[in-house]
């Protein structure tokens, strides 16, 4: 059985009185793009320095490709990171930045980095004290891209990225995915996450909430059901799964919909539906039920 | 959502606080606090000991005859300044530590200010202050107001330890504010330099060549009778113009405080015309990439390494050269003044007349700034960290111990490189000039104050594993502390463990007298021993950020 890419087990860290992070088991597999969800503070980052060794795990362990993670010799062979807020070195230029980060990391496949320079629009020929959060964030996305490393950590990427720049993004992950290479992606544009990731996992306060595909995901959340009928309104106020049941007009109902479908059809046929139309949850809808709660307090 | 006009609801107000420019000058004492305190009890403790001691030396004739001994030591009045007034309590202190609480001041001064404004500007803070209501020449003022207060402050506690000691009040006034002059001078300089250069390095460095410039054209002034209106260019050549408790003119001071006032105007000017995060002189907008030294860690450690130690060198170069310079003719002064000579041999400082003695006291000194340059470049290394600029190389297949270990060796080779310059441009000053120092007797002087820098190098070391915010103060407490310690324990003729305490008492005169291995062994077992469980705790702890 090969090792799975990133590994969490039993992962916690603590500052002081403060537990960022909370008996975290995680399996990342290869070759898979694994998003990686939460509202600000929920231990994202923590996570990452966690797994890449920038913090020791104040109990528990990580690994990458079945190496410990305290080896950073061995276990950074197999990576290349982007961190969430890039700081470079001021008095180098893009390209002498790009350099030392190919001559320091696992490898790095120049051709394709020149071209990934002419894709994301960069000019490497200045300093790196005038660029803007953007141009540092394609700096580092450019070297860990132009890696061959097997696994790439991303920590909100694209935070400074205009929309071309996230497209630019999204082809280069998928390209990452072609070659075989995982994805670590942790962010916030959801969308952004619903566009390449195969499975999520959602942290909230330091704890995994969940871990999934995002189909089994949308299956596990709210669906939004309108249906037209002719002569009486069907009966759902007692159909398990159903609630928020209103009015969307004359002859038609608008409801949500969790788990197994079955009941509600069944409920249907007892009167004459003339129109059925299923919409699925987004990722944000599903995010927000996570966090909603929360975020209204 | 509505687009139309929103009404503020009834009774709400936006709060407005009637003085913004006040939460800026709290922000900038907030930055300088710690050092600022530890600056004042240093000037002040120091004072206080010598002024204090001073009756009780003077009534011990073997302590007072040393001290007349080191009075007439040539090395030591190029350093401290031509001894006048030893007579009372206040003339010696100022002479005894006058010069040295003059350049800590100043150099904290210079430190304190680049660091609050440009390197904050650079670290990219000042965008969101220089968005408040406040301009920028108004947020640049609110930062230097606390610097120079805290030299105030310095002068203050200067002036009331001299008066509480009961010496003349009008030497004490002068003393006092001559040397929070100094500062708030220094502080102006770096205040300019900060708008000039676009970046914290080439600012901080400029203001202190200033300081240096200053130190060696008073030293000129002092040792070269055609050069003596050199002192009204320098700083420190105005204070000992005022000559406290001899002379009392305070012309001088007046001269220092339109010099500081002129500075300040020039750098608020230049700060309302320049763009934030640039300087009057512009970054380079682009260039072809230099590859040169971006192999590897250790590669590109000597590349950050080059230029600070190239502005070191020249530094230390020229005061070292104008000492080789000034050799032949301190020395021949001495030998002339046979009464001073005399009183040197009674205190068993038979050679200190010497050329081979001359330099010999005063390579003890380069400790100092050698020991400075390894604590800033291990302190510039933590801010790499903190400022997350080393987290792409710490994510790369490079170990704690590669990395630290390559700043460790580099610094380490550099400061070599700096004793070595220190040595050479001594003995190319003395030879220039006619007199005898062999070049073999002068890297053997230099070299012996490695093991002091390579202590300074361990503790530093050591605070960047277990506290990396404590880097700048542990690193300097061996050379800077352990000097002023000596100096200190010296004046008041304290008890010899006390004096011991400090590197400085176990530094051999090299080359007036052979090396002492035992003691420079002690110290070498200690900075590995230091370094050892410095890099063990970096090796264990979490990157900071």
């Amino acid at each position: 059985m090969t090792n799975p890419a990133l590994r969490a087990v039993d992962l916690t860290k603590h500052y002081g009185r403060l537990t960022a992070l909370d008996t975290l088991n995680l399996d990342v597999v290869p070759g898979e793009v694994f998003g990686f969800l939460g509202p600000n503070g929920a231990g994202k980052s923590t996570t990452i320095r966690l797994l890449l060794g920038l913090a020791r795990p104040t109990a528990g362990r990580a690994e990458v490709f079945g190496i410990d993670a305290a080896d950073v010799a061995r276990a950074h062979r197999h990576l290349a990171y982007v961190p969430a807020d890039v700081a470079l070195w001021p008095q180098l230029t893009g390209a002498e930045i790009l350099h030392l980060q190919a001559r320091t990391g696992p490898g790095a496949d120049l051709p394709y980095r020149d071209e990934l320079i002419e894709r994301f629009d960069l000019d490497p020929s200045k300093p790196a004290r005038t660029y803007s959060t953007g141009n540092r964030q394609k700096i580092a996305l450019i070297a860990a891209f132009a890696t061959r490393a097997p696994l790439l950590v991303l920590d909100e990427p694209t935070s400074g990225l205009d929309p071309l720049m996230e497209r630019e993004f999204r082809t280069a992950v998928r390209h990452a995915r072609d070659r075989g290479q995982t994805v670590f992606l942790s962010s916030h544009q959801l969308a952004e996450v619903e566009a390449v990731c195969d499975r999520v996992a959602i942290l909230r306060a330091g704890r995994l909430a969940d871990v999934s595909t995002i189909s089994d995901l949308r299956g596990l959340h709210r669906a939004e059901v309108t249906v037209s009928y002719t002569g009486t309104a069907p009966d759902l106020n007692v159909i398990p799964g159903v609630e928020t049941i209103e009015p969307a007009g004359e002859h038609r109902l608008r409801f949500t919909l969790t788990g197994e479908p079955g009941p509600a059809l069944q409920a249907l046929a007892a009167v004459e539906v003339t129109g059925l139309s299923m919409r699925e949850p987004s990722l944000e809808e599903i995010f927000l039920d996570y966090y909603g709660t929360e975020t209204a307090r | 959502m509505s687009l139309g006009t929103l009404t503020a609801p009834a009774g709400s107000r936006v709060a407005s606080e009637p003085a913004p420019g006040r939460a800026v000058t709290w922000l900038a004492v907030r930055q300088i606090r710690r050092g600022a305190l530890i600056v004042v009890a240093l000037a002040a403790g120091m004072t206080a000991l010598v002024v204090a001691t001073y009756a009780q030396v003077m009534a011990d004739p073997a302590a007072a005859g040393s001290l007349q001994a080191l009075a007439g030591n040539p090395a030591i009045r190029t350093l401290f300044g031509a001894p006048i007034g030893l007579d009372t309590a206040g003339g010696f202190t100022v002479w005894r530590v006058g010069t040295v609480i003059a350049v800590l001041l100043g150099t904290w001064s210079i430190l304190a200010t680049t660091r609050i404004t440009r390197g904050e500007e650079d670290a990219g803070r000042w965008d969101l202050l220089l968005s408040s209501r406040l301009p920028a020449p108004a947020v640049l003022l609110r930062h230097l107001i606390p610097v120079m207060a805290v030299a105030a402050a310095t002068a203050a506690a200067i002036t009331a330890v001299l008066l509480l000691a009961g010496t003349a009040p009008a030497g004490a006034v002068l003393h006092g504010a001559g040397t929070g002059l100094l500062g708030m001078f220094f502080a102006a300089v770096a205040a300019l330099t900060a708008q000039v250069f676009p970046a914290r390095a080439p600012a901080t460095g400029t203001a202190v060549a200033v300081l240096g410039v200053g130190l060696l054209a008073r030293m000129s002034g002092d040792g070269v009778t055609a050069l003596g209106w050199l002192h009204w260019l320098s700083p420190f050549g105005l204070l000992s113009l005022t000559g406290p408790y001899v002379h009392n003119r305070v012309s001088p001071l007046l001269v220092l405080a339109v010099a500081t006032a002129l500075l300040t105007v020039l750098a608020l000017a230049v700060a309302r015309r320049r763009d934030v995060r640039d300087g009057l002189l512009h970054a380079t907008a682009g260039r072809r990439p230099r590859t040169f030294l971006l192999a590897g860690v250790a590669p590109f450690a000597v590349r950050r390494v080059l230029r600070p130690l190239a502005g070191w060198m020249l530094g230390i170069g020229a005061y070292y050269l104008l000492i080789g310079l000034t050799a032949v003719s301190v020395t021949d002064f001495l030998r002339d003044n046979p009464a001073m000579a005399g009183e040197a041999a009674q205190a068993g400082f038979d050679g200190l007349g010497s050329i081979a003695g001359f330099a010999a006291t005063l390579f003890a000194i380069l400790a100092m700034p050698v020991g400075g340059f390894v604590t800033v470049r291990m302190t510039a290394f933590v801010a790499a960290e903190s400022d997350r600029r080393l987290t792409l190389l710490a994510s790369q297949p490079i170990t704690r111990l590669q990395l630290l270990g390559a700043e460790i060796t580099v610094t380490a080779a550099a400061a070599a490189v700096l004793v070595t310059g220190a040595a050479l441009a001594t003995w190319l000053g003395v030879t220039a000039i006619g007199g005898e120092l062999a070049v073999t007797d002068a890297l053997r002087g230099t070299w012996n104050v490695l093991p002091i820098v390579l202590l300074s190098l361990g503790a530093a070391v050591f605070a960047v594993g277990w506290a990396p915010r404590w880097t700048g103060l542990l690193g300097g407490l061996p050379t800077i502390g352990g000097f002023l310690l000596l100096v200190t324990a010296e004046s008041i003729a304290a008890p010899d463990w006390s004096r011991d305490i400090s590197p400085f008492a176990h530094l051999a005169p090299v080359p007036l007298a052979e090396a002492s291995l035992a003691d420079s062994a002690v110290m070498l077992v200690l900075a590995t021993l230091l370094t050892v469980l410095g890099i063990g705790a970096y090796r264990r702890r979490d990157l900071l950020s």
